[in-house]
């Protein structure tokens, strides 16, 4: 199975061979966090030829691992303890899984002779990890550590990436052994590449041109697999117009007259009537997520439904396909561009037109003197001239950094599209910014989400990295507080965080010093980050001018509208007739 | 939807931990296994699983995509089977 370079016979340790394997995969950065059960491994690190991050919690470190893989296209690399440790990856671990994001993650175990003993930090960590992984090993002998390292980090890339576990026990990582790493990696069973057939071609390049009113819509996978190019060709050639999912922000040009931009619940208008007046959906790269479809019957009734993924078990999961491919996404598109004719659909393009100038994102401010959150994402495209690597939390503030960024490039939008991650904001703008050093790198989050991994911006401090974050603070859970007064009678039960406003039995003293904590400005002076606080929206744009001018981890607090909502939304599960927008 | 009995065939690679990923994937979704049985075939590194399970054609298709999709899993076939 295994193509061996030549047996050296020097010997080294499981530990040291594990290092040596991770350097020859590629790897540039380690994230991660030590402990008892990985000291023989971090024993090793002082000669390692890569950097290693210390994060301040395991969860924080996969998150870093996971927004250096999403901004760079590379695996993101990541070695936590046993027990604890191992379970504290366990959110960040599904996170990378559901958005299909290369990582490999080592993990330290007790010694094989321990293992199911109830041993100190003893976790089963396979099989906690097995349901939130793509894969994961238990290594029995320190011989096969180069191979399974090898293999992991082959699994994270190939097919529909993703995450991939490593347990090492501690007894593997001190025994000797003499293995190499393998110059090729070959599995028996796993054989994700798939290509379409030419019968498939053609029926795929005929639909495209016999269609009147073609929807292209892209997502995630167009990203992973380097086809934006290919998209905005074909878009071109054809005049089809392109719909995003969020994970496919950035593979189509927003500032492109054929771009509807974001689709779904909290899309535009555009993008889902154009969808659900379609006679082809050309879906790329998608999934098809409850958050884009709603009410899957209606779903883009009128539509033949092409789609086209590198994960057979995507087609055909939620909606009927006409015609299902499984293949490379920019490999499909080189192929058929040549068969595609040149079109106009001038009357299609017309009424899309007028579909945005009728329905256009757009917001009131509610006060003259309150900034609206959504002004705070254009103060940062501006800034940034468009040019900001944009991470965001999970809530309002990223269905808000969706639709009011002019998204231009692929992996410079970050963000928790399945799994909806509160806390990956902070540790994956940290892990973007060493990855792309050159980037201006921005974090959006929200008040509730920032608090749930605001350790991490030590790391930004210690590293000096250039990072603005954004902290848009409404003081509640906005986007639960929003359902709340839409769906559950206006009962903001657990959703306000500051004290006025909450309800009586939440049992909170009304004369209490603070009205709000915590003090985002002092507690991220207290991280030794750079901190200021903007109320008035005149001010807004200079503040955040200067914060990512000046090079520096920055936090700006925007005390912003509690009550504003991300509209327009389509309510989960109703049909696009049921857009609300107000 | 109308579940009925499947009988499904899964050829692996015989190695630790694999068995507890197929059945993860049954009972992700609750459903309940009725007959399990895995034996090795006449190479010793590949295991043969039967599974008879209840459910909805709908669904075990999807299952057995994503078997397909698991690492270890060699070969999956399944047929309905009539009581």
């Amino acid at each position: 199975m295994w193509k061996h370079a030549m047996k050296s016979k020097q010997q080294v340790t499981g530990a040291q061979a594990l290092v040596d394997s991770l350097a020859k995969a590629g790897t540039e950065v380690l994230f991660g966090y030590p402990g008892g059960a990985v000291l023989d491994i971090f024993n090793c690190l002082p000669d390692a030829p890569f950097q290693f991050v210390l994060g301040r919690h395991e969860q924080g470190s996969v998150h870093m691992a996971d927004g250096y893989a999403r901004a760079t296209g590379r695996v993101g690399v990541c070695l936590v303890t046993s027990g604890p440790g191992a379970t504290n990856t366990v959110t960040g671990l599904a996170t990378a899984n559901m958005d299909g994001v290369p990582l490999v993650c080592v993990t330290g175990q007790v010694p094989l002779g321990q293992i199911g003993t109830d041993a100190f930090q003893e976790a089963d960590t396979t099989g906690i990890t097995r349901a939130v992984s793509k894969h994961n090993f238990l290594v029995h002998s320190a011989d096969e550590l180069p191979e399974i390292v090898a293999e992991a980090f082959y699994i994270a890339t190939h097919g529909k990436p993703g995450p991939v576990v490593i347990d090492v026990p501690k007894n593997v990582q001190q025994a000797l052994t003499d293995a190499t790493y393998p110059e090729r990696v070959s599995l028996r069973a796993y054989h994700p590449e798939s290509s379409a057939t030419s019968a498939q071609m053609a029926r795929l390049a005929k639909l495209v041109n016999e269609a009147e009113r073609p929807v292209i819509y892209a997502g995630g996978g167009v990203i992973a697999s380097g086809a934006a190019k290919d998209v905005a060709a074909l878009a071109h050639r054809a005049q089809i117009p392109v719909a995003t999912t969020l994970m496919g922000l950035g593979s189509f040009d927003e500032r492109d007259p054929l771009s509807l931009r974001l689709a779904g619940m909290h899309g535009t208008a555009a993008a889902n009537y154009a969808i659900n007046h379609t006679d082809l959906l050309i879906a790329l790269g998608v999934r098809f997520s409850d958050r884009v479809t709603g009410k899957l019957a209606a779903y883009a009734k009128k539509a033949k439904i092409v789609h086209v993924d590198c994960d057979p078990a995507s087609i055909g999961k939620n909606v009927r396909v006409s015609l299902g491919i499984v293949a490379d996404v920019k490999d499909v598109l080189t192929t058929v561009s040549s068969r595609v004719k040149a079109a106009e659909h001038a009357e299609w393009l017309a009424q899309i037109e007028e579909w945005k100038r009728k329905r256009p994102m757009a917001y009131k401010p509610m006060h003259q003197h309150v900034i609206m959150p959504q002004q705070v994402i254009e103060a940062i495209d501006n800034a940034t001239k468009g040019e900001a690597l944009l991470v965001t939390d999970v809530g309002q503030h990223q269905m808000w950094a969706a639709q009011y960024f002019r998204h231009s490039h692929p992996r410079r939008f970050l963000s928790s599209g399945g799994m909806g991650t509160m806390g990956f904001g902070i540790p994956a703008a940290i892990g973007a910014a060493f990855g792309r050093p050159d980037r201006k790198v921005v974090a959006v989050c929200g008040d509730g989400g920032a608090q749930m991994t605001f350790e991490e911006l030590v790391v930004a401090v210690e590293h000096k990295l250039p990072v603005t974050f954004v902290v848009i603070n409404n003081s509640c859970l906005g986007m639960v507080r929003q359902w709340q007064e839409l769906f559950y009678g206006k009962r903001y039960a657990g959703s306000i965080l500051s004290v006025r406003g909450r309800l009586a039995n939440e049992r909170l003293e009304q004369d209490l010093k603070y009205d709000y904590l915590p003090d985002f400005v002092k507690l991220a002076q207290a991280h030794g980050a750079d901190a200021t606080r903007v109320i008035d929206p005149a001010k807004l744009e200079g503040v955040i001018r200067k914060a990512v001018k000046s090079g520096r981890p920055t936090l700006v607090e925007a005390i912003v509208e509690p009550r504003a909502n991300v509209y327009p939304m389509q309510p989960g599960g109703q049909p696009v007739e049921g857009m609300i927008f107000e | 939807m109308k579940e009925e009995l499947h009988r499904l065939n899964c050829f692996v690679e015989n190695k630790p931990g694999v068995l507890a990923r197929i059945v993860g994937l049954f009972s992700g979704r609750g459903y309940n296994i009725q007959t399990l049985s895995v034996g090795p075939t006449e190479d010793g590194t590949v295991s043969r699983m039967k599974i008879d399970v209840l459910g909805s054609d709908r669904v075990i298709r999807q299952i057995i995509l994503q078997l397909r999709n698991q690492v270890n899993v060699i070969e999956v076939t399944v047929r309905r089977k009539t009581a």
